[in-house]
């Protein structure tokens, strides 16, 4: 947890977790939380867009599922980061192995298949993250798909 | 629930946990940032369906933070009915933009109009936690 009324001491890197379920939703998001992350929950990817158009908003990884009902699913949300907000990864999170590999294809952050472990999620948000150049960061790591 | 150097607890009985319910997503998150700002635990919903789903599991919840108008089959009243009906210990705050009609002092602690009046509200959930 934060400490009460302080910010922490190094600006938290911000992950967006973007998911309609809210039992998994709330899981991952603490989890990574408990990690030091600043988490931004939204439930599902029109959501997302009304965060990611706050262009002031520091955002550094949108975690994605891949099926959401809404206007847009996670490949349609990925193609919009690319789109508008090209600086920030995407990983997207998805249970069809087809639809995992065409994330990983689309998303230099690649994708994780679901169901996943946090530690899973954490340890691919902290290699993307680290191997990200100040300026350009969508040279991330190579994408793990399902075995 | 103030107290800093609280170091990663991982169990959520050891943190108090408010339920905030509220589908407009920005709104939600300012007031789950200031929330957290406080040291609480944060549960997000974004309408009544979600929140049930909350409420139905075994996740600790002790105050729930909810929109009278949620665009799902649950509005925040009945929300607020059921969560009194099945976790009968936990607090309730109702906020609405509009005009509520029907008894809300029998259904929540606590009323609130929209827009939110952030620092009020953190104080009212504060208020309404000591007090349980």
């Amino acid at each position: 947890m934060w400490q009460a009324g302080s910010e922490p001491a190094k600006i938290a890197e911000t992950v967006l977790v973007v998911e309609d379920e809210v039992l998994i939703r709330l899981v991952i998001a603490e989890y990574l939380r408990d990690c030091g992350y600043k988490v931004i929950e939204a439930a599902n990817a029109d959501e997302a867009v009304l965060v990611l158009q706050q262009t002031e908003r520091r955002i550094d990884v949108v975690f994605s599922d891949v099926e959401m009902p809404g206007s847009m699913d996670g490949f349609g949300l990925a193609q919009w980061v690319r789109a508008n907000r090209p600086d920030i990864e995407v990983i997207l999170a998805g249970s069809v192995a087809r639809a995992v590999d065409a994330a990983a294809d689309l998303c230099a952050g690649g994708s994780v298949p679901k169901p996943y472990e946090p530690q899973t999620v954490h340890d691919r948000i902290r290699r993307l993250l680290a191997g990200r150049t100040p300026r350009e960061g969508r040279f991330g790591d190579a994408s793990v798909r399902p075995s | 629930v103030v107290n800093a150097e609280r170091a990663c607890e991982t169990e959520p009985d050891e943190n108090t946990a408010v339920l905030v319910v509220e589908d407009e997503v920005l709104i939600r998150l300012m007031i789950a940032d200031a929330l957290r700002a406080q040291g609480l635990k944060v549960i997000e919903a974004s309408d009544g369906d979600e929140a049930m789903c909350v409420l139905q599991s075994s996740l600790p919840v002790h105050l729930v933070l909810t929109d009278v108008r949620l665009p799902s089959k649950t509005d925040g009243l009945g929300l607020a009915r059921f969560a009194r009906a099945a976790r009968p210990d936990v607090r309730l705050i109702v906020a609405s933009s509009h005009h509520v009609d029907g008894d809300i002092g029998g259904v929540a602690d606590a009323f609130f109009a929209k827009p939110y009046n952030v620092r009020a509200m953190v104080e009212t959930v504060r208020k309404l936690l000591s007090e349980s």
